[in-house]
């Protein structure tokens, strides 16, 4: 159920109490308590139909409000899960890259101690020790991407926090949003992080891009 | 030839300029959002490599700015994004952007890109 339906089962349920209300007005401002007695029955019926119709409603909106915070929640969870994914394969990559890069300080340390030093070998082992170095370098841009799907996720949580605060004050005569506890933090700008940002198939992902690129930048045939 | 590295992720920016670094373009200069970019923005950068997300101004509203200014229309603008569907990639290039690399990349494609665009920039 949409927000829109939501709304209008809540209307539809004030529009059943309000003919519940006028029934029993009809009920108290008769003139004849003989033909009241004779009617109660009716009225009542009627009454009972009408409280039944808004029950129905408000088990639709508890339900729609259910079925929203259970996929925020799935959506966010998934979110969340991506971030610990990301944040163990980049842990992965750089254990990898220290333990060749660990190796490779062995085999310069028996280079140096061998007679003769084959120097040959030492400048190609620094040159590899380089590479690794760099790939942990490298490996570091999960940052920025987890940086980003988390910045989603709170986006959706605080969405869904204000969702709450309605509904919660919809429900409630006494309650007021001021007497609810502040968000703790500002929602993050939309333009500062992608939503579908990953670590994953960044090589497809290029390939993808290099083809649209090419695509669109050929002149058409 | 000058480097403009623009990246709201201080980590991004750093991994960028080493890598410019380990492939032999040492000369860079860095901006953490387009506005900053702009500012920074002078004869002496012969290429830029932005992000698209960020705060102030996104990458491709740097680029499009960026191109309505005499000396910023023959820069390449080379965007390093986690963005890669079709539309992104179509709203950049109308933007202006030059070429397009896909985060997380490695030092090759990033070398490969920009000596793709160095005649454009030398020119």
């Amino acid at each position: 159920m949409t927000d829109a339906r939501a709304h209008a089962a809540y209307y539809e349920s004030e529009a059943a109490l309000r003919l519940v209300d006028q029934e029993l007005d009809q009920l108290r401002d008769s003139t004849d308590p003989a033909a009241t007695v004779v009617e109660l029955p009716l009225i009542l019926e009627r009454a009972n139909q009408q409280i039944h119709t808004v029950l129905a409603h408000l088990r639709d909106v508890r339900e729609a409000r259910q079925r929203t915070a259970c996929g925020t929640l799935q959506y966010t969870h998934e979110r969340i899960q991506a971030v610990t994914v990301a944040t163990e394969d980049a842990a992965t990559d750089i254990l990898d890259a220290c333990d060749r890069a660990r190796h490779i300080v062995d085999a310069l340390d028996a280079i140096d101690a061998a007679e003769p030093v084959d120097l040959g070998k030492a400048k190609a082992l620094r040159a590899t020790l380089r590479d690794e170095l760099f790939r942990m370098t490298g490996a570091l841009q999960f940052q920025d991407i987890t940086a980003q799907q988390l910045a989603h996720a709170s986006t959706v949580l605080m969405d869904m926090e204000a969702r709450l605060t309605d509904l919660a004050t919809l429900f409630s005569t006494t309650l007021s949003v001021a007497a609810l506890p502040a968000s703790s933090g500002a929602v993050p700008e939309a333009m500062t992080y992608d939503p579908n940002a990953t670590t994953r198939n960044a090589e497809a992902r290029q390939h993808l891009a290099d083809e649209i690129f090419t695509s669109a930048k050929a002149p058409a045939a | 030839m000058k480097f403009l590295v623009v990246d709201d992720s201080a980590t991004l920016r750093r991994i960028v300029i080493n890598s410019l670094q380990r492939i032999g373009f040492d000369a860079t200069v860095e901006a953490g959002d387009g506005l900053e970019a702009l500012a920074r923005f002078d004869s002496s950068v012969g290429f830029i490599i932005t992000d698209w997300n960020m705060p102030n101004m996104t990458g491709t509203e740097f680029t499009k700015a960026l191109r309505l200014r005499p000396d910023g229309r023959q820069v390449p603008v080379l965007m390093v994004t986690t963005r890669s569907a079709k539309e992104d990639i179509l709203i950049a290039m109308a933007a202006g952007v030059s070429n397009f690399i896909v985060k997380p990349f490695t030092p090759q494609v990033l070398k490969e890109k920009i000596d793709a665009l160095l005649p454009a920039a030398a020119a």
